[in-house]
């Protein structure tokens, strides 16, 4: 596999997005992301959180506007035109998302496998370790719907993470992890980042105590339209 | 309301119906082209991946079902055998029988009793498998992985399909065949090299494209339209939009 394309900019331009028979979740918005940031995706229910994630990962359509990413409409790309930028992107569901007939080794080194980012040694490597780091050794072997359901969620966030995208979108992460899972969690991504592997990572969340762990932007999804909240950390007020 | 009316209304839902179905029939077509094309286009996935796939949906459908189309390629060719028998015989037809049991079992009932029993088995097991992929999100998480559904998913799956169904329609007609005349041996005094003798003159090369023909388009029609109905599932019906 080629190298992927460095993602420095994502834009919005006129986009409008309405699920069948509801309400617009996007009404001609126009929106230029912050990068190089941890953004915390905010909104009550039913404002779009999940939907404006999965725009970005390519997996919702717009009707109508323009999705920039480094200034290529990247709605006009087909499938195999937008893959450099898929893979340079890592997506996480709120809920389900593991394929149910293989195992959960076999769900978290699919993505490296199937597009043969490593050798084969290497590949298996990197799961072991994240394997090893999250303790989930013994139902590595396992499939989804023999194992509990915070090791599933926990798989689904890691399946996101063996690629070490530049991109990360992650719908209600804290769900249904944990406090120590949690925070293994947030180490890793830390160190992750650190390592220079996840520039930009947008979440949604209503877990304002999980959210506190990272230095972050607040983008408010109100009626239609995407509002930036630069959030100064050294004034921020953390609630224990 | 008037008779020009009702008569315009029963115009309107007769086109409504024909538009309808024309507009499902192409968005198979085109789900099927899109599938090659993404098979070709798909550098990444390997062999290795689509025949794991299609060797497995081979063993789901092929193999798994040899025993119960056995069994009614044994009970389809004994009523055969012996019906055709006793009627050639009193017409004095006698080598015709084979000609005969070529176009009924290899023409015929293979085709369209092979087809049943992988509808009923194996085509409705692909549309929920798939169904539930989609209410899954697992569609989608291919997706996100870049892995395109319509390669990984639709077209290992029409190519095992359609490998299954010729292979079980292969061992229908074998069994029919010679198993039809082996269990009706008993009961009638035709001898086995006659009967041999008189399939071979019956089989004409364009039987052979018949046999490929059929059971070809039949196994590439169910499993088609299976993954599409399965492809056609939206979202769980709890899932909310958000």
């Amino acid at each position: 596999m080629g190298v992927f394309p460095n993602i420095e900019s994502i834009k919005f331009e006129g986009l409008n997005f309405t699920h069948e028979g509801h309400d617009p979740i996007l009404k001609n918005t126009d929106f230029d992301f912050p990068m190089n940031e941890i953004v915390w995706i905010k909104g009550i229910e039913g404002q779009g959180k999940s939907t404006l994630l999965q725009i970005l990962a390519g997996l919702e359509m717009p009707q109508s506007g323009l999705l920039y990413f480094n200034d290529v409409n990247v709605l006009e790309l087909t499938f195999e035109e937008f893959l450099p930028y898929r893979l340079a992107m890592g997506y996480t569901f709120d809920y389900g998302g593991l394929i149910s007939n293989r195992t959960i080794f076999d769900n978290l080194i699919l993505p490296l496998s199937y597009h043969k980012v490593l050798p084969d040694k290497e590949a298996k490597d990197r799961v072991n370790e994240i394997i090893n780091i999250f303790d989930i050794k013994k139902f590595s072997d396992e499939r989804p719907a023999h194992i509990p359901g915070r090791v599933r969620k926990l798989a689904c966030l890691l399946r996101a993470l063996v690629m070490r995208p530049q991109l990360l979108l992650m719908d209600d992460p804290s769900v249904g992890l944990g406090q120590d899972t949690l925070h293994t969690f947030v180490d890793y991504i830390h160190n992750l980042r650190k390592e220079g592997f996840i520039k930009h990572i947008f979440m949604s969340s209503y877990d304002e105590k999980y959210m506190n762990l990272f230095s972050y932007q607040i983008v408010h999804i109100d009626g239609g339209q995407l509002y930036l909240q630069r959030v100064d950390q050294e004034k921020r007020v953390v609630h224990l | 309301m008037t008779l020009w009316m009702r008569l315009d209304a029963r115009v309107c839902s007769l086109g409504r119906t024909i538009t309808k179905n024309i507009e499902y029939t192409s968005r198979v077509l085109l789900m099927v082209y899109l599938s090659i094309r993404a098979a070709i286009l798909d550098q990444a996935q390997g062999l290795r991946t689509v025949f794991s796939v299609i060797s497995a949906q081979i063993y789901f459908t092929g193999w798994q079902a040899v025993p119960l189309v056995s069994v009614m390629a044994l009970a389809t060719g004994s009523v055969l055998v012996l019906q055709s028998m006793a009627n050639l015989s009193l017409l004095g037809g006698t080598q015709m029988i084979g000609n005969f049991l070529i176009v009924m079992i290899v023409r015929e009932a293979g085709p369209l009793l092979v087809a049943l029993v992988v509808v009923a088995r194996s085509g409705t097991a692909v549309a929920s498998e798939v169904g539930n992929m989609r209410a899954n999100r697992e569609i989608e998480a291919l997706e996100s992985m870049g892995i395109n559904p319509l390669s990984f998913i639709v077209f290992p799956r029409v190519i095992g399909g359609v490998i299954s169904v010729l292979c079980l329609a292969f061992i229908f007609n074998v069994v029919a065949l010679l198993g039809g005349f082996a269990i009706t041996r008993f009961l009638q005094d035709m001898p086995f090299s006659f009967y041999l003798e008189s399939l071979a003159r019956g089989f004409a090369k364009e039987d052979f494209f018949i046999f490929l023909a059929k059971n070809g388009f039949s196994g590439m029609i169910i499993f088609v339209v299976c993954c599409y109905q399965g492809l056609l599932v939206k979202k769980a019906r709890m899932r909310c939009h958000r």
